[in-house]
């Protein structure tokens, strides 16, 4: 790309010619662009929210926020019984999640032959392609029966949480998988060299240095996974069981009711809902929670990236 | 080195649109194939119908227009049609916006969505094209209940039933009621077995739900003046109605609804009980859901847009052949029928009768 | 979390490494690890195997009498006889495009500005941070922006309930996951790359054209992948954006009418709509059109991760 330069040359080809000058600002421009949209997508979603969940705040009994349980349609809009399931979900996922995701990241890229990894890393990640609304049948024609009811003996036969948060968390392994592994060859060989050079085995190496040195990759990988859980919609409406309302419940083994799930069973309409504007606006306040929710902890988790990370 | 790897992605890029765009040509042969050789339709074809159907509405008569749908492309090959079925009420959101040209309906238009489609000026036809019978189920291995009334449906099912694990937990609540309306809503069946009793039935979200307490449940809360008329919270809901029978079929004492259609494909693990509405029990047959004695059915509708009638002629012939024998035959129990029970002859009379006068307005609904 | 705890105990790091230094000759515990981390891997394998088996068993009814029949039908909400997965895939595959024409170019673009043009300054942070929080965004939340924007506010460009519409609205969705991914695979590539450029007085531009962005090619590769399997996995937006659950004939619609105006189905709204269809040979057609989505999304993978494996470059 550089033989434009040719072999005899004076001062004056170091200076830039116009031309690349103006596409150098030219491109300044247009990246700067790409990332202003990003914060215009934001915005419209706010704006698209906002509206509804305002009116919907201002207009619901205070009372109604909390009572026995989630149903939109008896006027009862029990926001715990939302946010506590979501939370129910979400901990399962990452009780699965997070040691397997990591754990395969750090196999593939620490342990595992060159060969091995190059067959290994896109079978882990066929499993980030499965959608989400596969999973949620799997989740019901074979978790539940076959793994959670076997394990428990009193859990809901149909629907539970626990089956939900399993398959979510199935959902979730390739994406900490893939963006950990990323982040973890990313850590230059020197560092390992140098570990090695001093003695240090395998295992030191990866847990004490290249594990620290990526930690801003494997946070974002968590945070990453995090959100996905707590975002995932359709696996929870089919398998949590309660779609279109849900007791308050903290049973892991019974049916229950998440921000996503509620949003879902109102968005999708059925024979009654859409024509109450009441609960249709719920769907907005919910929404709008939910993207309060993913802002703290994602603000949250750039703080600690920043705090730790390492430059080099 | 550097352009070999960038060939390489714009490859990836290349073969992308290529893939779908094969798709999109041989798809417009796969669909219009069938066509010409499914000419055994008694339809005549009508050659120069063209132009577009859009269908929005309810889940439950969805595939009933999609059945009469695919009769009418299979004629009418150059018609686009669009079918789904998100719900009554988001049908009607699109269909008083003018976005389509017939809504489906499991429930006959309410008013403040009739005056929404006033207010746009938007004229509908309402036409009832099939009935759709709920069956309360229990176990095929339960003999001790044949017969359940409304009075019992509300104190087993009812919004104050939550918490009541066993049958015989309702008998204090059924000398209450009994007090309070009498016989209106038929005899009481109490006092109540000392068994499980464990729920099984649709949820919140579907339109089974909707019925069951539009047609029961809020009958009762009318009579004893209370607001509540939404079951007990506390059971388990599927929207699939194979797990609703699976839970009903597991446990010997159980109680539950689904569509009597899907009963009887399943009459050796439930029962279909009958049903007592202050008239007597009577069993769930589809002669008796069509004739309106078995008190628990609702009629299924679609509405069409009267302007775009006008102007778009393929929107009449394919109503034409909704409300044809041919059209309505799509309907019943037979092998590729779609499950639920035909109107029987008068009120087909009647449909077809407010069809040929293209009789605007609601007769059911608006209310 | 606790693994990552050393580097809070920096201190103490040197005190264990003499222990390492010091430990005993056989490396009972690097093996105990490594069989650790093997048995995560095969469980997650494992999973993936329990699923395909599980498809394979419900959907076996329709694989063994009606394969050909059913990848060659169209949407058929009415008889699972006839029901079939061509105008699903169609549709999804077009989908596909809509979203690697839109958020591929656009998501890398905004990588490149966060990692080479912005800095540290506020600007880049803001960004930064927005980018992390939309990609939690839940799906549903892109449908409701869909269906508010794509299709009632811009209806006169994207023709309302289109595919246009859906894909922007997939676009939108999957934009953050090929933005984070591509800004990792940029920080990889090492300072002494683009200093390499810049020695020879090449511009920005030039250095990232030229040297940065074709170093990072693999990585960017990855999330692209991610990007577009989760596109084509998506139900809840595109039933918000008015995905067509019924029936879809296109008439005598061209390919450019059926685009900008027709409506337009895929394969995770079909199988919705298969699954909530009653009777057990639905959820044969149910099992089949999952297994299909499943093998039609490994091959867009298998095409990606192939190229990518192929340029993979380690520092």
């Amino acid at each position: 790309m550089t033989t434009a330069m040719s072999n005899k040359w004076d001062a004056g080809q170091l200076r830039l010619s116009p031309g690349r000058r103006r596409s150098d600002t030219r491109m300044r421009y247009v990246f700067t662009a790409a990332g202003v949209t990003t914060l215009l997508i934001t915005l419209l979603i706010i704006y698209t929210l906002f509206k509804d969940a305002w009116s919907f705040f201002w207009n619901v009994p205070k009372a109604d926020l909390w009572t026995i349980g989630w149903f939109p349609r008896r006027g009862m809009y029990d926001i715990k019984t939302l946010f506590v399931g979501t939370l129910m979900v979400t901990g399962v996922a990452m009780l699965i999640a997070v040691p397997l995701g990591l754990g395969v990241a750090v196999y593939l890229a620490e342990f595992a032959r060159p060969r091995v990894r190059k067959f290994l890393k896109p079978i882990i990640e066929v499993l980030a392609g499965i959608p989400s609304v596969v999973i949620g049948y799997f989740a019901i024609s074979f978790i539940n029966p076959n793994v959670v009811t076997w394990l428990v003996g009193g859990a809901n036969k149909a629907f539970n949480i626990a089956s939900a948060g399993a398959a979510v968390g199935i959902l979730t392994i390739p994406i900490i998988a893939s963006v950990t592994e990323d982040a973890l060859r990313a850590v230059p060989m020197s560092l390992r060299e140098a570990s090695f050079g001093l003695g240090a085995r395998r295992v030191p190496t990866t847990f004490r240095v290249v594990f620290p040195a990526s930690i801003s990759g494997v946070v974002a990988a968590l945070i990453l996974g995090v959100s996905r859980a707590i975002g995932e919609t359709m696996v929870v409406a089919i398998a949590a069981g309660a779609v279109g309302g849900g007791l308050f419940s903290t049973d892991l083994f019974q049916p229950g009711q998440t921000m996503t799930a509620a949003m879902a069973a109102l968005g999708f309409g059925s024979d009654q809902v859409a024509g109450d504007g009441l609960a249709f606006q719920s769907l907005f306040f919910v929404g709008f929670l939910l993207f309060l929710m993913t802002l703290v902890l994602n603000v949250l988790g750039d703080r600690l990236v920043r705090k730790v990370r390492e430059e080099y | 080195m550097i352009s070999k790897r960038w060939s390489a992605v714009a490859a990836l890029a290349a073969i992308l649109p290529l893939a779908a765009c094969g798709g999109d040509d041989s798809s417009s042969e796969a669909t219009e194939a069938p066509a010409s050789s499914a000419a055994e339709t008694t339809m005549a074809p009508e050659p120069g119908l063209s132009g577009s159907i859009f269908v929005s509405g309810s889940s439950t008569v969805e595939p009933i227009t999609t059945a009469v749908a695919k009769l009418f492309g299979e004629a009418n090959p150059d018609v686009a049609i669009q079918v789904e079925g998100p719900g009554t009420g988001d049908g009607f959101a699109k269909f008083c916006a003018g976005e389509t040209d017939i809504s489906d309906a499991s429930r006959p238009i309410k008013g403040e969505e009739a005056q929404t489609c006033a207010d746009a000026g938007i004229e509908f036809i309402e036409l009832e094209v099939a009935i759709d019978g709920l069956a309360v189920i229990t176990s095929a291995k339960n003999t001790a209940v044949e017969c359940v009334s409304f009075a019992d449906l509300w104190v087993l099912l009812g919004p104050d039933a939550t918490g009541r694990n066993s049958w015989s937990d309702a008998n204090d609540a059924a000398a209450e009621l009994s007090a309070k309306v009498g016989t209106d809503f038929g005899t009481l069946h109490a006092p109540y077995p000392d068994a499980p009793l464990t729920v099984t039935a649709p949820g919140e979200e579907s339109g089974t739900f909707d019925s069951f307490v539009e047609l029961v449940l809020a009958k009762v809360a009318k009579a004893l003046e209370v607001e509540d008329d939404a079951p007990r919270p506390d059971y388990t809901a599927s929207p699939n109605d194979n797990v609703i029978i699976e839970g009903i079929a597991a446990n010997d004492t159980s109680l539950g609804w689904v569509g009597f259609a899907f009963v009887e494909e399943n009459l050796d693990v439930v029962k279909p009980l009958q049903v007592d509405k202050g008239k007597g029990c009577v069993e769930p047959t589809p002669e008796s859901i069509a004739s309106g004695d078995y008190p628990i059915a609702r009629s299924l509708y679609i509405y069409v847009n009267a302007a775009k009638l006008a102007e778009n002629p393929a929107l009449e012939a394919f109503v034409d052949l909704y409300l044809s024998d041919d059209g309505l035959a799509v309907i019943g129990t037979g092998e590729g029928q779609i499950p639920y029970v035909p109107m029987n002859a008068a009120d087909t009379e009647a449909t077809r009768a407010v069809w040929e006068a293209k009789e605007v307005g609601t007769r059911d609904g608006g209310k | 979390m606790a693994l990552a705890t050393p580097a809070s105990h920096g201190a103490s790091t040197a005190a264990s490494l003499t222990t390492e230094l010091t430990g005993s000759k056989r490396d009972v515990r690097g093996r105990a690890v490594e069989a650790v981390l093997l048995a995560t891997l095969a469980l997650s394998l494992l999973i993936l195997v329990a699923l395909v088996v599980n498809l394979v068993q419900r959907a076996w009814p329709v694989l063994s009498g009606r394969l050909g029949d059913f990848l060659s039908s169209g949407l058929d909400a009415s008889n699972a006889a006839e029901a079939g997965v061509w105008q699903a895939i169609r549709g999804t595959l077009t989908l596909a495009v809509i979203v690697a024409i839109v958020s591929f170019p656009l998501g890398i673009a905004c990588a490149v500005f966060l990692e080479e043009y912005a800095g540290k300054s506020f600007f880049a942070r803001l960004i930064r941070i927005n980018v992390r929080n939309l990609a939690g965004v839940p799906s549903i939340v892109y449908g409701i922006l869909g269906l508010t924007i794509f299709v009632k506010f811009a209806d006169g460009i994207t023709g309302g309930r289109t595919v246009i519409s859906g894909g922007l609205a997939l676009a939108v969705l999957v934009l953050p996951v090929v933005i984070i991914t591509a800004s990792e695979a940029l920080r990889a590539v090492p300072q002494s790359i683009r200093e390499g450029a810049y020695g020879v007085g090449a511009t920005k531009w030039e250095t990232v054209r030229s040297h940065v962005l074709p170093s990072a090619a693999p990585g960017i590769l990855t999330g692209t992948v991610l990007a577009l399997s989760r596109a084509a996995g998506e139900a809840a937006p595109l039933l918000l954006v008015g995905g067509i659950t019924g029936l879809l004939r296109t008439g005598d619609q061209g390919l450019w009418e059926q685009i900008t105006k027709g409506g337009f189905t895929s394969m995770p709204v079909a199988i919705f709509s298969y699954a909530r269809q009653t009777g057990a040979d639905f959820q044969a057609v149910t099992g089949a059109a999952s297994l299909i989505l499943l093998i039609l999304v490994v091959l867009i993978n298998a095409l990606a991760i192939w190229l990518r494996n192929r340029f993979e470059k380690r520092w």
